[in-house]
């Protein structure tokens, strides 16, 4: 935006703001109108019981009136409220419908997320620290295998491994109970959540460690090791928050993409998440759901987007002096 | 699909500058790296299966050979599968529908994306940030969730899955693209070229473009291994264009019940797309890593 | 009295003649049409057995004593969010199972696909053709202690007879006068018809009819809303997810049962999660257990309950459409089948080879019509004369019922041998959008009565009518007809001289290739008892008979 600037942080924060709501107004519209062309909910539901009698029944209770501008921008007030309507297949509201399954995504995104980060970025720094060493060439090309390995596949082979075949310690499907929440079923978490892990952790670590070698070769690491600061506090007070800027937007990128990515990985584990609702919704041309879901997911994608970039700004202090 | 969604999307005003390397240079550079060689030999070994395994398979992938899910033995090296038909035929016919489909949507995203990010970042006006916040609509829906519902929309056809994979590569690929050819733009004999009067067309596709081809290239081999996985992943969940097509993902998904009896129907398409993906994940990396050192070595000079 | 789970048990059934004749007829609309058989009247006394006991009598002994306790855990493919739960109507398989745990109809079908009054009626008589008494049982109560009455059965039928409630059973009332349903006192009800309808027994007997009280309606977030005479009376519901059911204590049969504490229905995404989650213990059974995978489930521990049903997967010719609206086309397709090679690919060899006609436990079954071979040279000739040598046709299927899919690859493989090139289309929108306007498709059935099956498929007026049969014109343009007559007809013998004409129609000009009469497998654990096959349309012997005749050892 060259010809929106200033105004320091704040008015950085607010143009990515602005930004946001735009293209979340534009996403909007985009789901809007590629719904539209979902076809006949009311067939799609029905499927083979749908006789003439049970549509025109069916037609009548979902209220599917006609006038496509008119229907955009009752929906959209609808969602500025966060009211998506109500399910078609399931006939209750969207919120009520997704609610639950929205927290089991998160927890497993979560989970994911507090696991992979940390061990990402310790992995990444110390094989940064330790470059072109064993442990360095180890855990890269282990990282680099394991990132290039597609999800439903590490899910294959962990259920092959830990569940079925060759040992028996773990539960091969997840299926939380409604009513209850993932966590009182920590065993059936493990599997999901070691796939994602596994889905994300090792992209991070290499950025962490693309990202620790560039920082650690720079002039003010070097500065600060002249100046005969331990290597402690060059590493903690200097490398560190320097390094860990790009890797921020880089776990963005990839917490947003779990959000939407985790349709495999329930489909595998039969976890009742956002995933299989979207699968399920998809196939049943339920509207509603759909919308709600790509807008959920988008949204989530826009914000963790934002959130990465005022938090690179923040931590990387070369950066800041440059808004 | 291991997530890496974009090459790190630095805040605005940190896009590093990239300088040009010649692709040609880069590529034998990059073969010095055992991985690189690795990743090639993995590729290569899957390119010819999916190239000459039908004409050395010994049936008709269809062809019924005998009771379902037998373990190796009789007329069948693998065994049989689900319905009977032979697992090392239906293996050796099915790496060409996801590698053709993978390198025909790479290559169309790949293009799109090269295209919008090279005028993107000639624009330097309000067509470079119209193009990047359309970009941004695309790019805020996960590959395999848009996929999705593109197949489940349409049916699962294979213009669907290659479209759908086409439109979500172009934009990722489009950041890149404009990111890598920014600084390029800035440079000087840009400037001149323009000053002599050659069309834009040219500039961009004779001037910019050869600069930017080291990052493109990397980004390209990325790519196409999220486009496998995301194929394989949609024929995983049953959205293959030919149900019963030999198709790995589709192996993998029917197959997989009876892993524990008859593991083969299975396990050869794990194996296979697994090596696939490391494969041009190793290549990409070792591009990469090539790049990276021509940089420093620049930098030293 | 498990499955005894391998194939001996069919070869039992071969031997001992598949097409045990129905004697519904003979026993409902005798001479005179008159009476409701005194047997069956009997056999549905003080306490009624088990609709299983009379098929599989010997079978039963072997499990021993049922025991009371435990939660029942059922794993179903097939589910969704669209899943729901109504005394009378279903829309998924799941549903099936949730419906049975809790709602009963007034006639039931044994294990043999035998009507017996072991259900809600202590009897339903055919006063005359076009007139039924309906005598429900005594002291029936609903699960809130209400007893169930004749206003009650007048409810239940006219609101599955009222076409604008959209309930899966509508179809089936055309002939009932809804209308006039007459309450004679608290336990008796009289039925009269419009047209005469010897299937009205076999209707009341289907699982939509079940029985609710006065005023009910389908589940709409209140699980105190759902009440049926069943078993289990629901406690909670998730569409797409899970219900619960607890043991109804006040159970009609005082036989003891239900034995469960509560069952518990959960919807799966495909068989692989199914049968993982069966051998780990995470649930106690599952519907569809593949074909080719019950060795493989056995090494581990899961016992496969094999019934031969007489459920079909066909291939339907829309004999209105090109290029089949030539029978020489319709005739060389049902050529080039390999009906043994297909029940060994599909069904892993667990079926009965069908002769391209359906409903084969009917007392009707014509099984002297010769047996279709596959015979592709025929084929081509015919293919040749018609016109359509080389012919390239689009396929279309959808992943309904299992070996849907796989039915079309095969089949479109071996037609290749015939130079016929057909596209499988697996369309996931095929029921909602294309279905019954498709040329060529695949759709699945279960098991019925022939004239039942007719009326649902086979007539112009038949809801789920894929191959447009009978021809407007023609030869076969009297089925309709001669469908009329068979239901008017009182004397058994005439009735089945009559479907023997109409089968002979349909196996000569239909639009049916029907390969194979498909087994239904399910998985349980071997702690689950009380399992034994049923040629009935339900999974797992009608899902244990409600959950009722089943138990934890």
């Amino acid at each position: 935006m060259k010809w929106f600037r200033g105004g320091g942080i704040t008015g950085f924060i607010i143009r990515r703001l602005l930004l946001g709501l735009l293209v979340m107004f534009l996403v909007s519209v985009v789901v809007f109108v590629a719904t539209q062309a979902l076809g006949d909910p009311a067939r799609a539901i029905l499927g083979r019981d749908a006789t003439p009698d049970r549509l025109a029944a069916l037609r009548k209770q979902l209220n599917l009136d006609s006038s496509v501008v008119g229907q955009y921008f009752h929906w959209l007030g609808g969602v500025l409220h966060f009211d998506f309507g109500s399910s078609l297949a399931a006939q209750e509201p969207v919120g009520k419908l997704l609610g639950p399954r929205l927290v089991n995504s998160g927890i497993l995104v979560l989970c994911a997320a507090v696991i992979s980060v940390p061990v990402s970025i310790a992995i990444g720094s110390y094989a940064a620290l330790k470059r072109e060493k064993t442990f360095d060439t180890v855990t890269s090309n282990l990282l680099l295998v394991l990132a290039s390995l597609p999800e439903f596949v590490v899910a294959v082979l962990l259920v092959i491994l830990l569940s079925t075949s060759v040992f028996h310690w773990l539960p091969a499907i997840s299926p939380v109970p409604p009513g209850h929440h993932p966590w009182e079923y920590p065993s059936e978490l493990v599997m999901p959540v070691a796939t994602l892990v596994f889905a994300v952790a090792p992209y991070v670590a290499r950025i962490m460690r693309a990202s620790m070698i560039e920082v650690l070769e720079s002039d003010y690491v070097e500065m600060a090791r002249l100046k005969g600061l331990p290597e402690r506090t060059v590493l903690i007070r200097h490398a560190l928050p320097n390094a860990i800027g790009p890797v921020f937007q880089v776990i963005a990128i990839n917490l947003a993409y779990l959000a939407g990515g985790v349709v495999v990985i329930e489909y595998v584990f039969n976890y009742p998440g956002i995933g299989s609702a979207l699968q399920d919704a998809v196939l049943n041309h339920d509207i509603p759901v759909v919308q709600a879901l790509a807008i959920l997911i988008a949204g989530v994608y826009v914000l963790l987007n934002l959130f990465a970039d005022v938090a690179t700004i923040l931590v990387t202090p070369r950066l800041r002096t440059r808004l | 699909m291991s997530a890496t969604e974009e090459a790190p999307a630095l805040a605005e005003g940190v896009d590093t500058p990239t300088p040009p390397v010649k692709s040609s240079t880069l590529l034998s550079r990059s073969l010095r790296l055992w991985r690189t060689r690795i990743g090639l030999v993995f590729v290569l070994i899957l390119v010819l299966i999916a190239v000459f395994g039908p004409i050395i398979a010994p049936h008709k992938p269809a062809d019924f050979m005998g009771i379902p899910n037998t373990p190796p033995g009789g007329g069948a090296l693998f065994g049989t599968d689900y319905l009977g038909q032979d697992v090392w035929s239906r293996f050796l016919y099915g790496g060409r529908s996801i590698l053709v489909m993978a390198i025909v949507s790479t290559a169309i995203g790949v293009v799109i994306g090269v295209a919008i990010g090279l005028v993107a970042a000639y624009a330097r006006n309000a067509l470079d940030d119209i193009l990047m916040r359309l970009m941004d609509v695309i790019m805020a829906f996960p590959q395999i969730m848009l996929a999705l519902v593109a197949v489940s929309l349409v049916g699962p056809k294979a213009w669907v899955t290659i479209g759908a994979i086409a439109i979500t590569t172009a934009p990722r690929v489009a950041r890149v693209a404009r990111g890598a050819a920014q600084p390029v733009v800035e440079r000087d004999f840009i400037g001149a070229t323009e000053a002599m009067g050659l069309s834009r067309v040219r500039i961009l596709s004779g001037e910019i473009l050869p600069n930017i081809l080291g990052p493109m290239m990397v980004e390209a081999t990325l790519r196409l291994t999220y486009s496998i996985a995301v194929i394989a992943a949609l024929a995983f969940l049953g959205l293959a264009p030919d149900p019963n097509g030999a198709n790995w993902g589709t192996m993998i998904q029917q197959n997989q019940g009876v892993l524990a009896t008859q593991p083969w129907g299975a396990l050869l398409p794990i194996i296979a797309i697994a090596f696939l993906t490391m494969g041009t994940g190793l290549i990409g990396d070792g591009i990469a890593r090539t790049a990276a050192g021509i940089d420093r070595e620049r930098g030293d000079e | 009295m498990t499955g005894t789970g391998d194939k001996r048990w069919q070869v039992v059934e071969r031997e001992d003649g598949l097409w045990l004749p129905l004697s519904r007829r003979n026993l409902l609309m005798g001479a005179g049409g008159v009476v409701m058989a005194s047997t069956l009247a009997a056999c549905g006394g003080n306490s009624p057995a088990a609709p299983g006991g009379t098929a599989t009598s010997g079978a039963t002994d072997a499990a021993g004593k049922p025991v009371r306790g435990g939660n029942f855990r059922l794993g179903v493919t097939g589910g969704g969010s669209k899943d729901m739960f109504d005394g009378q109507n279903i829309v998924t398989k799941p549903d099936q199972a949730r419906l049975v745990s809790a709602f009963e109809t007034l006639l039931e079908f044994d294990d043999d696909y035998q009507l017996q009054t072991t259900g809600l009626a202590e009897s339903v008589e055919a006063d005359n053709p076009t007139q039924y008494t309906i005598r429900i049982r005594k002291g029936i109560e609903f699960q809130n202690g209400k007893t169930m009455t004749a206003d009650d059965v007048i409810y239940s039928l006219q609101r599955i007879g009222t076409q604008s409630n959209g309930l899966t059973g509508f179809a089936a009332t055309a002939t009932m006068d809804i209308k006039n349903l007459k309450k004679i006192d608290d336990q008796t009800v009289r039925l009269p018809l419009l047209s005469p309808d010897s299937t009205i027994p076999q209707t009341l007997a289907s699982y939509t009819f079940g029985m609710v009280p006065k005023g009910y309606s389908a589940y709409k977030g209140d699980v105190s809303t759902q009440i049926g005479t069943g078993p289990y009376k629901l406690k909670s519901f998730t569409p797409g997810q899970e219900s619960v059911s607890e043991r109804n204590p006040n159970y009609w049969r005082g036989d003891g049962s239900p034995w469960f504490d509560s069952v518990t229905i959960t919807d799966f995404s495909d068989s692989t999660a199914q049968i993982n989650a069966l051998k780990g213990g995470q649930i106690d059974a599952m519907t569809d257990l593949p074909a080719g995978q019950v060795s493989a489930v056995k090494a581990s521990g899961v016992e496969a309950l094999i019934s031969q049903t007489g459920g079909w997967i066909p291939i339907c010719m829309a004999i209105d459409m090109p290029p089949f609206n030539d029978n020489r086309v319709r005739q060389a397709m049902r050529l080039i089948v390999d009906r043994n090679q297909i029940m060994q690919q599909i069904g892993s060899g667990y079926g009965q080879i069908a002769n391209d006609l359906y409903a084969p436990f009917d007392e009707g079954y014509n099984k002297d019509l010769p047996q279709r071979e596959q015979d592709i040279e025929q084929a081509k000739s015919l293919l040749k004369a018609a016109g359509a040598d080389g012919l390239t046709v689009d396929l279309h299927t959808t992943n309904g019922a299992s070996g849907m899919v796989e039915l079309a690859s095969v089949f479109a493989n071996q037609a290749k041998a015939a130079g016929v090139n057909i596209t499988v289309k697996n369309d996931p929108n095929y029921y909602g959008d294309a279905y019954l306007k498709l040329a060529f498709s695949v759709d699945f059935w279960g098991t019925r009565g022939y004239l039942n099956q007719v009326q649902q498929g086979s007539l112009p007026n038949s809801p789920y009518n894929e191959t447009h049969w009978p021809p407007k014109s023609g030869t076969g343009s009297n089925f309709g007809d001669l469908y009329q007559q068979a239901l008017r007809a009182t004397d058994s013998s005439k009735r089945i001289e009559i479907e023997h004409e109409m089968q002979k129609l349909e196996y000569d000009n239909g639009g049916y290739i029907i390969p194979y009469f498909n087994s239904l497998i399910d998985g349980h654990s071997s702690k689950v008892k009380g399992l034994s096959p049923s040629k009935g349309t339900l999974n797992l012997a009608g899902f244990g008979h409600g959950f009722r005749t089943i138990w934890f050892a």
